[in-house]
């Protein structure tokens, strides 16, 4: 009797788990984004309107949208901003440019190409801290390689990671280099997936090797370009770990980000209201530009 | 292919020209911190700079893994990757067939799937202030499981997207059969399309790892001791303002390259899918 039953018991709970499998099965992910992404929003947006006094037993004082105006007038944010943006600007332009040549040249005039291809990507696999040691140790203006090479060439000798007017492109180049593997093997992929046909009709029509590259090759890789310049553009724009190594943000706040700025006003100036407030900024920007990105370049289908 | 066109001699040679430079260019900061981790201290400060060690020695490999507990950074890296990719890998697996195979009402499917990847739009910083503030409620700052709590969240949609597209590329009919041979669509999904899934659950789960492995961020704000700190964590920690212990952290950080290099051997197949979400058939 209780067997049966027992059966029968795990007879409806199979049906109702089988019922109920696509729910079940989406769950746990879902459940574990939900908690962590929804619960910050929220805290965020509480956060940004209030003023959190230091004492933990005071009460929060509402603050309207005082810590949002305050990004207005706020210098150090707005230097944050910029160099934010012009780190993405030439760092992901740059990656963009050197990926797409060399991953032209290695379709066309290399066949074998895995091992080499595994030697390429290294870089953007490396923990960035371990990369921002080795570009310190490269840029380091006494006994640093690059200033070795400088003096062989018979070039002045710089403190490039420590120089006001050559802290940014420092930054920039050690970033070029650990991500311009990226873009090197998302178009090396879109190049391998191009069709044979149109490039046979260009030929019998005489095109130049300029105008295929132009009208056939670019189109096509569209997509794969759209998809790796949104994936790295909201990568550079949250870019911390390198400069936090690298330069600390200086000299003379050349280098610090916004995601930097934001470190600091939290745990330096001990100012999570106003920490919750640049960061909401960001976030809406960051979700507004890859919004928009993902249907200009009709991603979404 | 034929849209290759038949190439001039000098064209052929400025190409491997520029692919050696570009190897080159790659190569030689890897090398650089290797060749410096085995340097006297006396020696990574030479001018002009020692292009091979003179002298090599492990002092500061000692120094790093024996006086100093990167060793202990090493193994909450280690303890705190395989777990989140445990975790990372089993849930997106479970959503990832969810999002392939089921019927949606409405475009629900595109929704949910967009949703996900919409979460790792969020920058880390953002997020890193109310955890901070909710771990220290449960009283679970500076513990390895907040760290993987954590990363679990930043793996997830990469996860799932992942295991999606393999999911995608099964072909559905093997399924359906042992479906009609009376398995139900778990069985099919555990006996079945699990097996065949073998690849791609092998390349989320390494980039998983290396994602894991890698992270500084979250790791610098969650943890303060060695009892939950990572091994980048340690390695910052010798970067101060007063002095920069060359030797020692590039030790650390040439040690902590080793497993990514050989990682990057074994997922080379699947790099692309890897690094593009799935959004790029690799």
């Amino acid at each position: 009797m209780t067997v049966s039953i027992g059966a029968k018991f795990e007879n409806s709970f199979e049906r109702w788990f089988e019922r109920h499998l696509r729910v079940l099965m989406l769950a746990p992910a879902m459940l574990v984004l939900l908690a962590l992404t929804i619960f910050p929003s929220i805290y965020m947006i509480i956060a940004a309107a209030t003023r959190i006094s230091p004492n933990p037993d005071l009460p929060w004082q509402f603050a309207g949208a005082d810590n949002f105006l305050r990004l207005l007038t706020d210098e150090q944010f707005h230097v944050g901003l910029w160099n934010t943006l012009v780190f993405t600007v030439f760092a992901v332009g740059t990656e963009f440019l050197f990926g797409l040549g060399l991953a032209l040249l290695l379709d066309r005039y290399i066949r074998r190409l895995n091992f080499l291809k595994t030697i390429l990507m290294l870089p953007m696999m490396l923990p960035p801290v371990a990369v921002a040691i080795t570009w310190k140790l490269i840029y380091e203006p006494q006994f640093g390689v690059l200033n070795e090479i400088m003096f062989r060439l018979g070039l002045p000798l710089q403190a490039w990671a420590g120089d006001v007017r050559l802290a940014m492109f420092s930054v920039i180049v050690a970033d070029v280099w650990q991500w311009t593997p990226f873009m090197f093997l998302l178009m090396l992929a879109g190049l391998a997936s191009l069709p044979d046909e149109p490039y046979e009709a260009a030929a019998i029509d005489g095109a130049s090797a300029w105008r295929q590259f132009w009208d056939l090759t670019l189109p096509f890789l569209k997509p794969v370009i759209a998809i790796a310049l949104l994936l790295r553009i909201m990568d550079a724009l949250r870019l911390f770990d390198l400069v936090f190594i690298l330069t600390g943000g200086g000299p003379a706040d050349r280098t610090k980000t916004l995601s930097l700025y934001i470190y600091q006003v939290a745990y330096r100036f001990a100012d999570p209201s106003y920490a919750a407030a640049i960061s909401l900024f960001v976030l809406f920007t960051t979700v507004a530009f890859s919004t928009w990105f993902i249907k200009r370049m009709r991603l979404a289908d | 292919m034929a849209h290759r066109r038949k190439s001039i001699g000098i064209q052929r040679i400025a190409a491997y020209a520029a692919i050696a430079v570009a190897l080159v260019v790659t190569l030689f900061p890897v090398y650089w911190i290797a060749a410096n981790s085995f340097k006297y201290d006396i020696d990574i400060f030479s001018i002009p700079p020692q292009w091979v060690p003179a002298n090599p020695t492990s002092k500061h490999y000692h120094a790093a893994f024996v006086e100093r507990p990167f060793l202990i950074y090493a193994l909450n890296s280690l303890i705190i990757a395989v777990s989140t990719t445990l975790v990372s890998v089993v849930f997106g697996s479970l959503a990832g067939y969810a999002l392939a195979r089921f019927q949606y009402p409405g475009r629900w499917r595109y929704q949910i799937s967009f949703w996900i990847l919409s979460t790792r739009m969020m920058p880390p910083i953002v997020t890193i202030i109310p955890l901070y503030i909710a771990f220290n409620h449960l009283s679970m700052l500076n513990t390895k499981p907040a760290v993987i709590i954590a990363y679990t969240a930043f793996n997830l949609p990469f996860a799932t997207w992942m295991m999606k597209s393999y999911f995608q590329d099964l072909p559905v009919e093997l399924e359906e059969a042992a479906m009609v041979d009376g398995d139900t669509r778990w069985g099919a999904f555990l006996h079945v399309a699990l097996p065949l899934a073998r690849p791609g659950l092998a390349a989320t789960a390494i980039f998983c790892l290396i994602i894991s492995w890698n992270e500084f961020l979250l790791a610098l704000i969650l943890t303060l001791t060695e009892r939950s700190q990572t091994l980048p964590i340690g390695i910052a920690g010798r970067v101060t303002q007063y002095n920069t212990y060359w030797g020692e952290i590039s030790a650390a950080g040439f040690t902590a390259c080793i497993p990514i290099m050989i990682f990057a051997f074994v997922v080379q197949k699947h790099l692309v899918r890897g690094i593009s979400f799935g959004a790029v058939k690799g």
